[in-house]
């Protein structure tokens, strides 16, 4: 402390408490970006398995539906239809599209299932319906997580001074995935 | 002096300048519009459950969280203010953490009066135990019929002793109490006493064993057990004996982990499992 700091120690010094702390904050906002667009994948994973699920449990509700209505054909082609474009998409939002296709027809299904009341009341059609409206609702929950997911990614990529960094290292936006009209409803069970 | 003002100066900028960096990366919290009771087990806003159906509830809930970990969370809401069921019932067990964090092993009931709608919302750690057409099938054969006769007490009462009696048997612990939960009224009330199974003890993380060590050794002066998630002295949760002259982790008890009443959600996650009804 006897040696008197000049004044270009002391600009230094601050010079150097700015640059480290702006290292520190770029790395931490890095990091930040990155845990963000994970998640955003991670939701986009999640949607994905859950339209894979209800895939799955499509050719079920088909074969319990056949047993009891035969003559039927022309929705159980368009379900098997709206499947095989499901299956054979090959983005998300391609498979969302051929989900909400399948959703109309699963409705229309269930609507005439109403005229069939042995089929209605078969215990096992009753579990499937559960299940294809349990899958459904998970395919609408994950594609809300992933819009919030992409709400918070999108907008730290576009504010002051994350943006900055988002520039410097390509931290693209990404897309919401809105549901079509119609295809938010639920297929809801009812006995009446 | 001269220097010592630039410094000032120097450090004054600094720190302002990071101040408008920490201040950019702050977030607006998620709004809730109902918090967790007291009670925590049973939340009825509506106000259509009787003392008896609620405090029946809070046993089951207490106990099997006890011996199970598992949480099983009863609401009802007089209107979901235009939202679906399914997208009010999974904010609201997501936002409340029913069900241990490492374990997802939550459960929300949650019937909404005013749209006669009803929802058994499953945490992700359970759905193996109550899949989809199961929880469907619970709503058809305990709930909804009381519910259309507006028995809201006897549906929600019902629906809870049976989505407990599924989650004892994935725990593999065998509930007497609840084999015959149809017929109510028969059964002893007495649950078993906080005894901490090894399983429990598996299942929580090495993190919260130490905790528990930690606090079990600190105060094993204490006549009664604690517990540092919730609070189990066979008479009910209550924050007050958090305040206890002689205990040195006074306030875990009746803030810190409790969150007043003694029992708080324990940050399980939902993914939209379960299933929903009109009534």
């Amino acid at each position: 402390m006897s040696r008197k700091l000049k004044p270009w120690h002391i600009v230094l010094i601050v010079v150097a408490i700015v640059v480290v702390a702006l290292a520190g904050y770029t790395v931490s906002g890095y990091n930040g970006l990155v845990e963000q667009r994970q998640s955003v994948e991670q939701a986009e994973s999640d949607i994905q398995s859950n339209l894979q699920r209800r895939a799955d449990l499509i050719p079920n509700l088909v074969n319990t539906v056949k047993g009891y209505a035969s003559h039927e054909e022309s929705i159980m082609e368009e379900i098997s239809a709206a499947r095989a474009a499901l299956v054979g998409a090959d983005n998300t939002g391609d498979q969302l599209a051929a989900n909400d296709q399948m959703t109309s027809a699963l409705n229309r299904l269930l609507a005439i299932a109403e005229n069939y009341p042995d089929l209605k009341a078969n215990t096992n059609f009753i579990q499937l319906q559960d299940e294809l409206a349990g899958t459904e609702n998970r395919i609408n929950q994950a594609r809300r997580a992933y819009n919030e997911a992409v709400k918070n990614y999108n907008t730290k990529i576009q504010r002051f001074p994350t943006n900055l960094i988002a520039g410097i290292f390509d931290f693209d936006a990404y897309d919401y995935f809105e549901a079509s009209e119609g295809a938010q409803e639920v297929p809801s069970v009812n006995f009446e | 002096m001269n220097t010592l003002r630039r410094m000032v100066r120097g450090l004054a900028a600094c720190s302002i300048l990071l101040a408008m960096l920490a201040g950019s990366s702050l977030t607006a919290g998620a709004q809730e519009a109902y918090e967790p009771t007291a009670q925590f087990f049973v939340n009825d806003f509506a106000g259509v459950i009787s003392d008896d159906a609620e405090r029946r509830m809070v046993e089951t809930g207490q106990a099997l969280q006890q011996q199970t970990g598992a949480q099983i969370v009863a609401v009802t809401v007089p209107s979901l203010d235009g939202q679906s069921v399914e997208d009010y019932a999974i904010d609201l067990a997501n936002d409340w953490g029913i069900g241990q964090e490492s374990e997802d092993n939550g459960v929300l009931l949650l019937i909404a009066v005013e749209e006669r709608q009803l929802r058994i919302e499953v945490g992700l750690g359970l759905e193996g135990a109550l899949p989809d057409g199961k929880t469907g099938r619970i709503m058809d054969t305990y709930m909804v019929p009381s519910l259309r006769e507006d028995d809201f007490s006897a549906g929600m009462l019902e629906g809870y002793l049976a989505v407990a009696a599924q989650v004892y048997a994935e725990y593999g612990i065998d509930a007497s109490e609840l084999a015959g939960y149809e017929a109510l009224g028969n059964t002893a009330g007495s649950s078993a006493q906080s005894t901490i199974t090894r399983s429990t003890l598996a299942k929580l993380s090495p993190i919260a064993v130490f905790v528990i060590l930690v606090l079990v050794l600190g105060i094993r002066q204490r006549r009664r057990g604690f517990f540092p998630f919730f609070w189990f002295g066979g008479h009910g949760p209550h924050g007050g004996s958090g305040s206890n002259d002689d205990n040195p982790f006074g306030g875990f008890g009746g803030g810190g982990f409790g969150g007043g009443g003694g029992f708080s959600g324990g940050g399980g996650s939902f993914g939209g499992g379960g299933g929903s009804r009109g009534f």
